[in-house]
């Protein structure tokens, strides 16, 4: 192993350090977002005491996890009471090294230019759904190892939601698979900087594709109006019942951490990824000023999408499981398909 | 530095592997083959064939093995009790067989060993997600489409073998809580458009006068 590898390997593991720094950060304060937005929905204040606007309150809420009585149920499955926060964490953050931050970048005093994905390889969407059906195991597990009756039923219902909007979630990217012809993200992105940067798959042509995914994404993170994983008026708190402490955090962490690379995806197939109108004819390509526009960029879709969550959360109610089910397998499954239908047509005569 | 890889997730693999056949819980043998499963897509990955390993992840960490373990909980399966089994005849057996496979694989990698020209290191892109893709729509359409057909065969027939109750003749009506049945489930003779109701009090009674199995609950189809 010469310096060079070793050099790469340093590099990387910085980048990943920072990459993983940011995001947290920026989920730790979506926490606080949620709770100062909601609040101004139902028509109170929200948290506002630690730190000038509540600012302070993420690292509050941290200390106080972690300075909590860890509770172990006396009958748990220890092994998979303990892995399954780990397995529901992992798989969240794994899926961070393959978006594509902004493009390739020149940076004072290096040469060579810096690109702003960790791991830019052929298969990366396929990598990205092959790690987030794993994460499904954490929340199964979680509620079968409690040995709690709410618990399991959280589970259970969480699995049997993931699994079928996984089906959709998938589909509903193909269109832009078959648009793009390639599965590397970062040339997804690439492709979309047409029309001074506004030629975004949303507009053309996957409209339908978007709503779909939009929707199967929100059931995936188990959020609002699809949260019958936790619903706190039937299963006291679903699959992390019995979870306290630092582990419960784990849980909330990776919850926050799968909406923000939802929306990374969303951002990245749907909405252009780092591709900011006009910023190129403006700065031009490869400068460190469009870099740092572009990553700017991409962060800010990224923290729209977080709204909308929030937005929703604040407006609709839940779903009946029958209904959830109803609408995942006889409404959104068929309409994926169309969607490849018709992207597959207007390919094939040429008109894409 | 790939040689180390290897061992590691070779090692997981067959770890693993024996944890699926040595674990008593059952839910920890499928903990044990998901990492099976994981681990061989890592090896995949050093193989330079990353979208078998992405498929491999997808489909069975991600699919299957979600189904097994979705059927072990909601079973509450016991743990084993340990007790001796009397194979007979496959124990010397799977000695034969296990020396066998011993000795192919030993055979292999001493003609891999033997043999005169070194491997190329290169990276092909035979593993890559366009080439697999091209490979299967042209020269290998049509395994791909009969392996299609077989999974489509696969799906109708468990769902025909999950709707096994018979069919509610037509011109009948099931009401919850009165079980009013039609008349000419009771007198054969009776046309089936006349839906005059007749009262049954329980619903085993019932299920017996429509000739469904005794297990069933009426009133639960759907």
């Amino acid at each position: 192993m010469d310096w060079q590898t070793i050099i790469d390997v340093v590099l990387k593991l910085v980048a990943i350090a920072v990459a993983f720094t940011v995001v947290l950060l920026i989920v730790a304060y979506t926490v606080l977002a949620e709770r100062r937005v909601l609040g101004f929905i139902q028509g109170r204040l929200g948290p506002n005491r630690v730190g000038p606007g509540g600012m302070f309150q993420p690292f509050a809420d941290l200390l106080k996890f972690i300075l909590k009585e860890d509770i172990v149920p006396d009958k748990s499955t220890r092994f998979i009471y303990f892995l399954a926060p780990v397995i529901t964490t992992m798989a969240a953050l794994m899926t961070i090294i393959v978006y594509p931050f902004g493009p390739d970048t020149k940076v004072p005093f290096i040469d060579t230019p810096l690109p702003l994905v960790i791991a830019r390889f052929d298969v990366a969407l396929l990598y990205v759904l092959g790690v987030t059906s794993v994460g499904v195991y954490g929340i199964a597990l979680a509620g079968w190892s409690s040995n709690n009756k709410y618990s399991l039923m959280g589970g259970l219902r969480s699995s049997a939601q993931m699994i079928s909007y996984e089906l959709a979630l998938g589909l509903s990217l193909i269109g832009v698979i078959l648009q793009a012809g390639t599965l590397d993200l970062q040339h997804i992105v690439e492709l979309q900087s047409a029309w001074h940067g506004f030629g975004w798959f949303i507009f053309w042509f996957q409209p339908l594709g978007f709503i779909i995914y939009l929707i199967s994404a929100i059931a995936e993170t188990n959020r609002v109006p699809f949260d019958l994983p936790e619903a706190e008026t039937e299963l006291v708190a679903g699959f992390h019942t019995e979870y306290s402490a630092m582990k419960f955090a784990l849980f909330f962490l990776a919850e926050y951490i799968n909406m923000f690379t939802v929306s990374m995806l969303a951002t990245t197939l749907f909405l252009g990824g780092w591709n900011v109108p006009f910023a190129e004819d403006i700065f031009g390509r490869g400068t460190f000023l469009f870099g740092l526009v572009s990553a700017i960029g991409f962060l800010a879709k990224v923290i729209f999408f977080l709204f909308v969550y929030i937005w929703l959360r604040g407006t609709l109610p839940r779903f009946r499981f029958d209904q959830l089910m109803n609408f995942g397998w006889k409404f959104l499954l068929p309409l994926a398909l169309l969607n490849i239908f018709i992207t597959a047509t207007l390919i094939f005569l040429g008109i894409l | 530095m790939l040689a180390l890889l290897f061992i590691l997730f070779a090692g997981l693999a067959v770890g693993c592997a024996i944890g699926v056949v040595a674990q008593r819980n059952p839910l920890y043998s499928a903990i044990s083959l998901i990492g099976v499963f994981i681990s061989l897509a890592c090896l995949y990955v050093m193989l330079a064939a990353p979208f078998i390993a992405a498929v491999q992840v997808i489909v069975y960490a991600g699919a299957i093995m979600v189904l097994v373990v979705f059927v072990i909980m909601l079973l509450n399966v016991e743990e084993e009790r340990r007790q001796r089994t009397h194979l007979g005849f496959l124990v010397p057996a799977a000695v034969i067989l296990a020396a066998i496979l011993i000795a192919e694989v030993s055979f292999i990698v001493a003609s891999v060993e033997r043999s005169p020209s070194t491997p190329t290191t290169n990276i092909s892109d035979v593993g890559l997600s366009a080439s697999i893709g091209s490979q299967l729509f042209t020269a290998y359409l049509l395994p791909f489409e009969i392996t299609s057909i077989l999974l489509l065969m696969a799906i109708v027939g468990a769902m025909t073998l999950a709707r096994r109750i018979k069919e509610v003749p037509s011109g009948t009506r099931v009401i919850p809580g009165g079980q009013v049945l039609a008349l000419n489930v009771v007198e054969p003779g009776i046309p089936l458009g006349n839906t005059t109701p007749v009262e049954t009090r329980s619903t085993s009674e019932a299920a017996e006068l429509l000739g469904l199995p005794d297990e069933h609950d009426p009133l639960k189809r759907d």
